[in-house]
């Protein structure tokens, strides 16, 4: 099956996901089916929360921390500043305690605990993927394609999702005892009514906030999830065994991408040593690509000679991926 | 706020009825009352370890997420620390 069979066979799959490991292609190929499916009259938003994230590069513009940015009509892209997010949210938390207490100062051990919170390990992760269910639960985009950051944190993230749910489970248990305490204490001394447990109602939300932001990597029905490989042999080891991973947090795989292949009629040229090298190395990893992955791969892109950058080469690659000509 | 209180206390306290309620309660409930409430505050102690664990050095919420417990119990933080730190039984029951 090809590329533009997939999005045509399954039009229910909002959320277009590249994963692999850094400097494969996932930001142009990203780029190039958020062009795709902008010309065929979709509704795209290409999103990034990578820190070092490349969109910029791409469009040639700059989008970093400023929203939802036109590119062309229907193509909107977008880079989060998960760094100013965090200090955002935590600005919201100083007012939230000023106001609810009337204090005119954070007191010191709060606010210490509040600047301690951002070098917490799992800060980042949890800000991104906070960040990721802001988005996409809008709902204002016929597709969303997140260009993903490097696999480890999105395997880092789901891991701590489940261990998370867990835990707020028990929590939420403890904390529904003691809303029946609550009760029987209000019994006990003739209070009319006890107030809203504005703890629960929190927790409540981050359960649903947690669970979405899985969701969004797990869906079956509107997730679909590419690969993307170079033909040489570790990079498709490598993507191999983040697969495996990946299944086993139930994350959708819908196929392999091969991105920088080498036109093989070169050779029939005169061309040194080295390049022809390259390409029978090539020709080796394509034959393991093939065995591992089979039918699963959509699409083979060749090398560029140029870098992929502006709307006009995006739309050159858009081509080669999608193997139809664009308007 | 104090409006309501006032009158809260007013609508208690009234009348014959209401003396006979008090005394029944401070006779049967106040006890037990008081003994819910004493239950209630540990388990309250017991949650803010669990969600903000990581003040007395036990990290074990998501900080992101716990951020956004904080301001719910700012108030207790004070009393919280103090008693973790002290409590014996608390110390008893870890070890």
């Amino acid at each position: 099956m090809s590329l533009a069979e997939i999005f045509q066979k399954y039009p229910n799959r909002r959320y277009i996901m590249y994963g692999g490991k850094g400097g494969l292609g996932k930001t142009t190929f990203s780029a190039a089916t958020a062009y795709y499916l902008a010309k065929k009259g979709k509704r795209v938003l290409v999103f990034s929360v990578d820190p070092q994230a490349s969109l910029s590069d791409i469009f040639e513009r700059d989008l970093f921390g400023k929203g939802n940015i036109e590119i062309m009509p229907n193509l909107f892209a977008c880079e989060v500043d998960a760094d100013q997010r965090i200090k955002d949210y935590q600005e919201d938390i100083r007012q939230k305690i000023l106001s609810m207490y009337g204090m005119k100062q954070i007191p010191e051990e709060i606010e210490s605990y509040i600047k301690a919170s951002s070098a917490e390990p799992a800060m980042e992760e949890s800000a991104i993927f906070d960040a990721v269910v802001d988005i996409v639960v809008k709902g204002d985009f016929d597709y969303y394609i997140y260009d993903l950051v490097p696999l480890g944190h999105a395997l880092y993230y789901l891991s701590m999702a489940s261990i998370y749910d867990a835990w707020l489970e028990n929590i939420t248990h403890l904390r529904e005892q003691m809303r029946e305490y609550d009760k029987a204490i209000a019994t006990m001394q003739h209070e009319d009514q006890i107030g809203q447990d504005e703890i629960y109602n929190e927790l409540m939300y981050i359960k649903e906030r947690i669970g979405n932001s899985s969701k969004i990597m797990t869906d079956t029905e509107k997730t679909a999830f590419f690969f993307v490989v170079n033909p040489e042999e570790m990079t498709i080891v490598d993507t191999e065994k983040a697969a495996q991973l990946f299944s086993r947090y139930n994350v959708p795989l819908a196929g392999y991408l091969v991105n920088r292949v080498i036109d093989r009629s070169l050779l029939e040229e005169n061309i040194p040593t080295y390049l022809k090298n390259r390409i029978e190395m090539q020709a080796k990893s394509l034959k393991l690509i093939d065995e591992k992955f089979g039918s699963s791969v959509l699409s083979q892109v060749p090398e560029f000679d140029s870098e992929i950058k502006g709307l006009k080469i995006i739309r050159d690659l858009a081509e080669v991926m999608f193997e139809e000509k664009l308007p | 706020m104090e409006e309501k209180e006032k009158d809260r206390k007013k609508k208690k306290a009234g009348g014959i009825i209401g003396f006979f309620r008090d005394f029944t309660y401070g006779m049967a409930t106040h006890g037990m009352a008081r003994h819910a409430l004493k239950q209630r505050s540990s388990m309250e102690h017991l949650f803010i370890l669990i969600t903000m664990g990581d003040m007395l050095g036990i990290p074990i919420l998501p900080p992101y997420y716990s951020l956004r417990l904080l301001p719910h119990v700012v108030p207790q933080i004070t009393t919280w620390k103090r008693r973790m730190l002290r409590e014996k039984d608390f110390m008893d029951s870890m070890y």
